[in-house]
């Protein structure tokens, strides 16, 4: 994968896919990419069509229309070749309860090819990258949640793939579960493409590198966080800690940009409206301190993804009956 | 190749480190030992048309009813149930590795039941030495028996896997099974019954129920008769129910 050649073709690239169960469309004329070492959020809510079009990359669902590629394989003209390249951990992470971890891992291994004198020092590295060597003889029906997950990613990094699929990963975790599965999945960072299926928006943010959000079988909006809020989200308000009320603020915004519109936010709270790249963002705290304004704390307000999502869905609800 | 050894060695470590297969071998012994016994009890009080093997093979349909249902209904169908078949189909090993690693692993733990068995007669004979009727442990009946139980077991095994292949219910699998096996082995007697000497151009049924009368194949392989058609129906059989289990675990949903 060193060669430029090999850098032009993404890991994983989605053309049109559509899958349809009789009348309805699960997955409807999806389409994008994965870079190699990048880590993709797949979002969406349940019944969106995120474990359709996982299990679809993954060989285990034929495709109504459309086509998938892992490195430049098709996974539909060769699943076989397209699967030496790809590992799925599916949402519930199925796994033989009556077999313990090492020797899974090492099956597991073996029948991903992986050559048989590298058996061992490929599984002892994915017990030391998912934190599980002092598991690796128990029981997987006696492994808590959080480590039948860390099962199901080491069984996928085994084989050391280029493309790795990952549904609902950190679903049904506590919060240290899910912070020692989020410090996995950066770890990966750089390392191999993932795409991680998630309904679990904050989550997401924190560990992808871009995000696809799919409603209803569509793809309704792709790209980096940061440039969804750009583009689908009214610029963020700034959150005034004060006594002094909306007016006072208001006024002294005012005078720095005309645009600037102040209302009242709670006890003790004023929000300001702002363009997008107006000067009064860094000017309103020292104008407010030199017109007397008592300020407390002053903070843009972050969008979380939830929002990008839910502004996407709203725009390609307005845009369907036009389509 | 690769594939089919990794999963034949994990099957079969994985049958025989769950108790359920051990309990299933001691019952299998249990009751042979205990026929055995019965048999050659029977025969050192006078002369039997048959030999204490013998009559333990005569009784080969009542493991094959009860005990193989046991062994083949987690092969596929715990699998389907616990969705590890899909996870088993992710990686290099393919439909037919599959089939053919889980047939050949109870395949061979079948064979292993009856092939232990033999030990019993073995060791009956040499702990009465000299005074032994050598009919306690007759080589041909032993081996014929034993080349019976694993060329019928080929097509016993395969209706097992085909049966547990498209269900997600193990205990759903063990019934098909059993009712799958239940018919070959009682269609023979059956067909045999029926009154069709008034009966016009019935000779293929009378040939059918010929074919299909398992005690016949038994005998004759325990006399060193080995007849083609036998052959055929086992392993032509086999080929077929796991082929058609090939096909229902290869296909995507």
């Amino acid at each position: 994968m060193g060669d430029a050649a090999s850098q032009t073709v993404p890991a994983l690239e989605v053309r049109g896919l559509t899958r349809r169960y009789g009348k309805l469309t699960a997955v409807d004329a999806v389409s994008f990419a994965v870079a190699p070492g990048e880590i993709v959020g797949f979002l969406g809510p349940n019944g969106a069509g995120k474990s359709t079009t996982l299990r679809i990359l993954a060989g285990r669902l034929l495709a109504t229309e459309g086509s998938a590629f892992v490195g430049g394989v098709s996974v539909a003209a060769e699943p076989a070749a397209a699967r030496r390249r790809l590992a799925h951990m599916p949402e519930n992470n199925p796994l033989p309860e009556d077999t313990r971890v090492r020797e899974y891992l090492e099956l597991r291994a073996r029948l991903k090819g992986v050559d048989e004198e590298r058996v061992g020092l490929r599984v002892d590295q994915v017990l030391h990258d998912c934190d599980l060597r002092e598991r690796a003889g128990s029981l997987i029906g006696h492994l808590s949640k959080g480590y039948r997950q860390r099962v199901g990613i080491a069984d996928a990094l085994v084989a050391e793939p280029e493309v790795v699929l990952l549904d609902e990963p950190t679903i049904g975790l506590d919060p240290h579960q899910v912070l020692g599965i989020r410090d996995l999945l950066r770890r990966l960072r750089g390392k191999l493409a993932v795409l991680i299926s998630s309904h679990i928006l904050s989550e997401v943010e924190q560990v992808c590198d871009r995000v696809v959000i799919i409603h209803r079988g569509k793809l309704v909006a792709q790209g980096r966080p940061d440039d969804l809020r750009r583009e689908l989200l009214p610029p963020p308000a700034l959150a005034v800690g004060t006594d002094a009320g909306a007016a006072a603020v208001g006024a002294v915004a005012a005078r720095l940009d005309p645009a600037a519109r102040a209302s009242e936010d709670g006890p003790g709270r004023v929000r300001v409206e702002l363009p997008r790249g107006s000067p009064a963002r860094e000017r309103l705290l020292g104008a407010l301190a030199e017109a007397g304004v008592p300020v407390r704390s002053l903070s843009e307000e972050a969008a979380g993804l939830e929002a990008v999502f839910l502004a996407a869905t709203r725009r390609e609800a307005r845009e369907a009956p036009a389509a | 190749m690769r594939a089919f050894r990794t999963l034949l060695a994990h099957e079969l470590r994985t049958m025989w480190l769950g108790w359920t297969t051990w309990a299933a071998w001691s019952l299998f012994l249990g009751l042979q030992a205990f026929v055995f016994w019965y048999a050659a009890l029977a025969c050192s009080r006078g002369p039997m048309p048959w030999t204490p093997v013998e009559a333990v093979f005569r009784w080969f349909p009542l493991p094959l009813l009860t005990l193989l249902p046991l062994l083949t209904m987690r092969a596929l169908a715990e699998e389907r149930r616990s969705g590890t078949l899909g996870a088993l189909l992710s990686t290099q090993a393919g439909p037919g590795a599959v089939v053919m690693a889980k047939a050949a692993a109870v395949w061979l733990t079948w064979v292993g039941f009856w092939a232990s068995f033999a030990a019993l007669p073995l060791l009956a004979a040499a702990t009465l030495g000299a005074s032994a009727d050598p009919r306690l442990a007759d080589p041909l009946a032993i081996g014929g028996g034993l080349a019976f139980v694993a060329v019928s077991g080929t097509l016993h095994v395969a209706i097992g896997i085909l049966c547990g292949s498209r269900t997600r219910s193990p205990s759903l699998a063990a019934l098909l099974t059993f009712v799958c096996l239940l018919g070959l082995t009682v269609s023979g007697g059956l067909l045999d019954a029926l009154p069709t000497d008034g009966w016009g151009g019935v000779d293929w049924l009378r040939s059918a129920a010929a074919h299909l009368r398992n005690l016949a194949h038994l005998d004759d392989f325990a006399s060193g008769v080995v007849d083609t058609a036998p052959l055929a129906l086992y392993l032509g059989g086999a080929a077929i129910c796991l082929g058609v289990a090939f096909r229902n675990v290869e296909e995507p949903d």
